[in-house]
């Protein structure tokens, strides 16, 4: 059941991207791949890119920094766990909505910075690129820091203590031994922020506007609005050969498990 | 140990705990704060959302119970999600069932398979499955939504419940046969109310996700058919009122009551696993 619903929808993506009209009308062509490189949809490439980049690193900071904390300093952790799934199990959409309320014109950013003075207008940072960047970074984070928890829960910590006893400090302990024991949880983290940010399109709809649109957008607008299925096809198959290239990446610097997790990706 | 290096490191043993919990309880806060605020401007008296409201009342929420195309959205996406989740819940233990119990030639592939939609972008499925219907001349509406539901919960409630089935003692089941009863009802009497847990557990998530569902459904749908999520896209794309917040909260409530219930028939590792 799974192939016939989930690998031929695949496989018909594929082909239509490769005809010029939706079938059985279509010829094949090739001009949907050469339209991706128009400079209108590489500068929204190259957005999306930057957008991912910028999210996987500071969601992988942020996380790991939060998954350590909960292994190594406090005790609660069920309670932190549970403080980190139950917003993850949140709409989506509500979550986004949430993030409007704060950055829209005369929202709350807004009036936390008039109350220190910084700024004396009603502006928020609504449709900017702070806010599509913050957007990302406050729905992937608490996937990236299950795995991330979940390979130092399993990491002996008696090898920090032991490679302090030998004279390392904590930063160079961290760094030649907390990490590259916990490498393959981190790459796990990385693929599954890195993978559903590059193609995301609720958070750059919502909180990007026109202005700060991604690949994800660009599809949404050719199958709901434009009716250029060929050439959504086509940008749907860059995002499966960005998500290949990064699984086969990470696969060669040695991770593995990735498919065995999960989690939602919007 | 001298220099910067050495600095750094003296200040990171005294300082280290105090700036990764300090670093914790931001984090957490920052995942809070946005949600308490939308539950918060739900009570907001303004027709607008600026901040602070000049004051609070229950009005909105009375709008929202009055408002028969949000009302009338809960109900397509209960109809739908009710349909969806046995459908998962049974295919998931036949699917943990075979893995679990058998060796076969195409195992490894079909767990791939099995956990792939939780790592493709939705929105590349989202597109695929649309153009799969319409291959099939099966266009939109409740069916192919019903289906999209399944191939988007399946993956979760699978890894719920195929812990349960390598986790239980085989033997058991091996007694039950030699004291005389046969595949079906060793099945019933014996395998069932031990995988119960996690089949609850895998239902429950299994409902949450196909009740927020979103992406399969905005794309799948074609017209007519509109979910809660789906509705709820539309009203912040053309009108933002405290209306909307009202229905966050419905949103929220589901959504913690559900995880909390899953949290109760497994643990909270195991969910957060998924």
């Amino acid at each position: 059941m799974l192939i016939s619903f989930f690998v031929l929808p695949l496989i018909s993506m594929f082909s239509l991207s490769l005809l010029d009209g939706l079938p059985p009308g279509g010829t094949f062509t090739l001009d949907n791949y050469a339209m991706v490189l128009n400079d209108r949809y590489l500068s929204v490439l190259w957005r999306t890119v930057s957008l991912t980049a910028q999210t996987t690193f500071v969601v992988t900071v942020l996380g790991y920094s939060l998954a350590y904390s909960m292994v190594r300093f406090t005790k609660r952790t069920t309670l932190l766990l549970l403080l980190i799934i139950l917003p993850f199990w949140t709409n989506y959409i509500v979550r986004m909505y949430a993030l409007i309320n704060i950055f829209q014109n005369g929202g709350v950013l807004s009036w936390v910075l008039n109350l220190f003075g910084v700024v004396d207008e009603t502006m928020g940072i609504l449709y900017t690129n702070e806010a599509v960047l913050l957007g990302l970074t406050y729905v992937w984070l608490p996937l990236a820091t299950l795995p991330f928890y979940a390979s130092l829960t399993n990491f002996d910590t008696d090898l920090i203590d032991a490679s302090k006893d030998l004279g390392a400090g904590p930063i160079k302990t961290f760094f030649t031994v907390t990490l590259p024991m916990t490498f393959n949880g981190l790459m796990a983290g990385i693929v599954l922020v890195a993978i559903p940010a590059f193609g995301s399109f609720v958070t750059p709809g919502l909180l990007g506007g026109t202005e700060q649109v991604m690949v994800g957008n660009i599809i949404d607008q050719q199958f709901n609005q434009a009716f250029n299925w060929p050439f959504g096809a086509a940008l749907g198959i860059v995002i499966s050969v960005f998500m290949i290239l990064l699984l086969v990446v990470s696969a060669m610097v040695g991770t593995r498990a990735v498919a065995g997790r999960g989690g939602e990706n919007t | 140990m001298t220099g910067i290096g050495g600095r750094l490191e003296r200040f990171a043993h005294e300082y280290g705990v105090r700036i990764g919990q300090i670093t914790t309880v931001i984090v957490i806060l920052a995942l809070w704060l946005p949600i308490l605020i939308v539950a918060f401007m739900s009570f907001a008296a303004d027709g607008v959302l600026s901040f602070p409201p000049s004051g609070l009342t229950l009005d909105w929420y009375f709008v929202f119970l009055n408002n028969d195309s949000a009302i009338d959205s809960i109900l397509t996406t209960l109809q739908i999600s009710i349909v969806a989740t046995p459908i998962t819940v049974a295919l998931a233990t036949m699917l943990s069932y075979g893995i679990g119990r058998y060796d076969f030639r195409g195992k490894d592939t079909l767990q791939i398979l099995v956990s792939l939609p939780l790592i493709v972008p939705l929105l590349v499925v989202g597109i695929s499955l649309t153009l799969f219907f319409g291959s099939l001349q099966l266009g939109g509406g409740f069916g192919p939504i019903v289906v999209s539901h399944v191939i988007r919960t399946l993956p979760f409630a699978a890894l719920i419940i195929l812990p349960t089935f390598l986790s239980f003692d085989q033997s058991l089941e091996e007694a039950s046969k030699d004291l005389g009863a046969n595949e079906i009802q060793t099945f019933f009497q014996v395998t069932l109310p031990n995988i119960l847990p996690g089949m609850i557990a895998g239902g429950l998530l299994a409902f949450t996700i196909s009740f927020n569902e979103f992406v399969y459904t905005y794309f799948v749908r074609g017209t007519g058919v509109e979910t809660m999520p789906i509705y709820l896209w539309n009203q912040i794309q053309y009108t933002a009122t405290p209306e909307v917040n009202v229905l966050s909260v419905v949103f929220l409530l589901v959504a913690v009551m559900m995880v909390l219930t899953a949290v109760f028939v497994t643990n909270v590792e195991r969910i957060a696993q998924t």
